[in-house]
């Protein structure tokens, strides 16, 4: 009885109720949908840092990452292999590759320049991350290959190389020998992100082993898992690890700034959900209050015939409910429909964005949205409207029948 | 309180108070109604009469006094009792504006009966049967609206009866009719009394009520001072 009363009431001021419904779900769907394109940048970056070279974790010796040095290597033990095997259960782990990296100094011509030297293994390499498809000149590593070499373009330009120059690296060896070699350039990348542009030589694992002294030994693992699995991962990882001298690291212990990013422009989404929500929740307070005091009279005859303030109150509340209920359907539709479009569609940003660019920002965005998002925004919506009716329902509550009745 | 007698006020005060002096809308008044009466309550306007109403259908508590309806001591209840006495035991027919606006003429006479928790085809059929009492067979999707005022009045009538309320409370129902309405209004609640034996309190200033009544109290300044049958 409750709810056909409240659904009659709303269908006798369709005008009134339509414009709220409409304003609830235009509300609804322009934040669902800026959250679909905050998410959609954020998500595109944090999988841009993890797939182009960082991957998602990284397995080193114990306190490598602070001071990295080739003493703090690593082998492939039975320990390790059998965490590894352990976490990849369910197929968790994509990919992973063995890296070895020191720091070297890089001569062409007459110049050099300080760079991480990595020896990657070309076809692990391959499935692991994208760092091949940023190659634009020339062409990434394979197998097979000897002493050849790929240089981010900013240290190309540096040292003043092309394709087919030779560069020579120097650098020491495990045992702090000097070691240098000759190699040939094969590719050059061009990421866009600075420190792979300017500071980086890829030259195949094997050799760089053998120049280092370093057979069998690597400075970290990478591993490539998806954003669902990387803390069941982790843990297991750190599970089988514990005390053995390792360290399980994820993308954003080592790079804490883009996280951080995230979650700022995360709680300005917050405020702005708050500030909207309170419009919702003036909009649909007000459909309702009016709507109430048009009907004082009435509900004082309701009143006379022996019917409970409660029940008149859950009447003003269940309006509320249908009319944020209804916004909420409308709005959720239209914000699911702008964001599965611009999901495909792109919004291209590419006029606005040469300065972002570099930090793993890709100039096209495409939407996606967090489905804790999305029910945080659906939700908050929906209580603003039973918030909303909360004065209304209260001042129900508050009706002397005798002056109801005689209300004008 | 002997059988036959329904109701019964001792000593009912109410006083108001307005431009920094006390009204005493209801003024020492002692009041009887027999089971099955017909009762107009008259006198000029202010006397007292809207609030002698209020007071005896519980929707309104005396400053003083007793009451009594059918041997319960109806000022001891609860807020929520009231309710449930009100829904159990009285129909309401007010001046103007008695029915749900979003309801049909039927659903509105059928509301009480769903209030008390009848089912719905009972309820339907009661107040099909209802609609034909009050002469407004077949016009019973109507809404309020789409009803004259006699019409909605009859309406209302129909709805105070359905439940079978041992008292029939009516504030002024002929005042927004004209005459002939007004006439015709009055007879079938009448002929309602005569037939059904529920017990009718009406308060009025309108000759045709109390040319219609079976029992006329006069009141005036918040006191009964005389008491007619014509
Ligand atoms: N809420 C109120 N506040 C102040 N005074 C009131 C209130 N209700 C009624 N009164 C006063 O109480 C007295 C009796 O009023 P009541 O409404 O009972 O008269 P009535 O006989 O029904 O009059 P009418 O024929 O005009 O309906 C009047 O003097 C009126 O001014
Ligand atoms: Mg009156």
């Amino acid at each position: 009885m409750i709810i056909s009363l409240a659904w009659r009431n709303i269908i006798r001021n369709w005008h009134r109720s339509m414009v709220t419904i409409a304003a609830v779900a235009t509300g609804l769907s322009a934040l669902i949908f800026l959250w679909g394109f905050n998410d959609g940048v954020h998500n595109t970056m944090m999988r841009n840092l993890q797939q182009v070279i960082v991957g998602s974790i990284q397995i080193h010796h114990d306190t490598f990452f602070k001071k990295s040095s080739l003493s703090r290597h690593i082998q492939q033990t039975d320990t390790l292999k059998e965490a590894l095997l352990e976490a990849a259960q369910g197929g968790r782990i994509k990919a992973l590759s063995w890296r070895l990296d020191t720091f070297a100094l890089a001569a062409g011509d007459d110049v050099s320049e300080g760079l991480v030297l990595l020896g990657m293994d070309a076809n692990a390499e391959l499935k692991t991350t994208r760092i091949a498809q940023k190659v634009d000149q020339g062409r990434f590593l394979q197998e097979g290959d000897g002493a050849a070499c790929v240089l981010g373009a900013t240290a190309a330009r540096n040292l003043g190389v092309t394709l087919g120059d030779d560069v020579i690296f120097l650098t020491q060896d495990r045992f702090g020998a000097l070691a240098a070699d000759k190699f040939q350039l094969v590719g050059i990348i061009s990421s866009g992100e600075m420190g792979i542009d300017r500071g980086l030589a890829i030259v195949p694992l094997n050799i760089l082993q053998s120049m280092l002294e370093m057979n069998g030994r690597y400075t970290r693992i990478v591993l490539q898992v998806e954003p669902e699995h990387l803390e069941a991962v982790t843990d297991s990882l750190r599970m089988s690890l514990k005390g053995k001298g390792y360290e399980v690291l994820r993308w954003y212990d080592m790079y804490p700034m883009m996280k951080q990013w995230v979650e700022l422009e995360n709680a300005f989404y917050y405020i702005f959900l708050g500030v909207v929500l309170l419009i919702v929740a003036a909009g649909i307070m007000n459909t309702v209050l009016m709507s109430m005091l048009e009907r004082v009279r009435e509900f004082g005859v309701m009143m006379a015939l022996g019917c409970g303030r409660g029940v008149l109150a859950s009447m003003v509340i269940v309006e509320s409910i249908i009319l944020g209920g209804l916004g909420v359907i409308f709005g959720l539709g239209l914000g699911l429909f702008l964001i599965a479009w611009f999901h495909s569609a792109g919004i291209d940003l590419s006029a606005q964005m040469d300065t972002v660019a570099r930090f793993y920002v890709d100039p096209i965005v495409y939407t996606e949205i967090d489905t804790d998002h999305l029910w945080q925004t659906v939700g908050s919506v929906m209580a603003a409207a039973i918030i909303a009716a909360i004065v209304p329902a209260w001042r129900v509550t508050r009706l002397q029948p005798v002056e109801a009745i005689h209300h004008v | 309180m002997s059988d036959h007698v329904l109701l019964e006020a001792g000593g009912l005060c109410k006083y108001y108070h307005s431009g920094g002096s006390d009204v005493a809308a209801l003024d020492q008044v002692d009041f009887q109604l027999e089971k099955g009466a017909f009762t107009v309550l008259s006198g000029r306007s202010g006397s007292g009469k809207t609030t002698l109403l209020n007071m005896v259908g519980l929707l309104d508590t005396p400053d003083m006094g007793s009451l009594h309806i059918a041997g319960e001591n109806v000022l001891a209840l609860s807020l929520s009792e009231r309710a449930n006495f009100r829904l159990q035991r009285i129909g309401f027919v007010f001046q103007a504006y008695n029915l749900i606006r979003v309801l049909s003429a039927r659903e509105n006479i059928a509301y009480v009966l769903q209030l008390r928790g009848m089912k719905k085809t009972e309820r339907l059929a009661i107040a099909d049967h209802w609609l034909f009492e009050v002469g407004l067979d077949g016009l019973g999707n109507r809404r309020p609206d789409q009803l004259s005022g006699g019409q909605q009045q009859r309406v209302a009538v129909a709805r105070a009866l359905a439940s079978k309320p041992a008292l029939v409370l009516a504030d002024e129902p002929t005042a927004n009719l004209d005459s002939v309405h007004g006439e015709s209004l009055m007879s079938l609640m009448r002929d309602l009394n005569d037939r059904c034996g529920m017990t009718f309190l009406i308060a009025s200033h309108d000759p045709v009520a109390m040319a219609a009544a079976q029992q006329c109290v006069y009141m005036q300044d918040g006191r009964i001072v005389s008491v007619a049958t014509p």
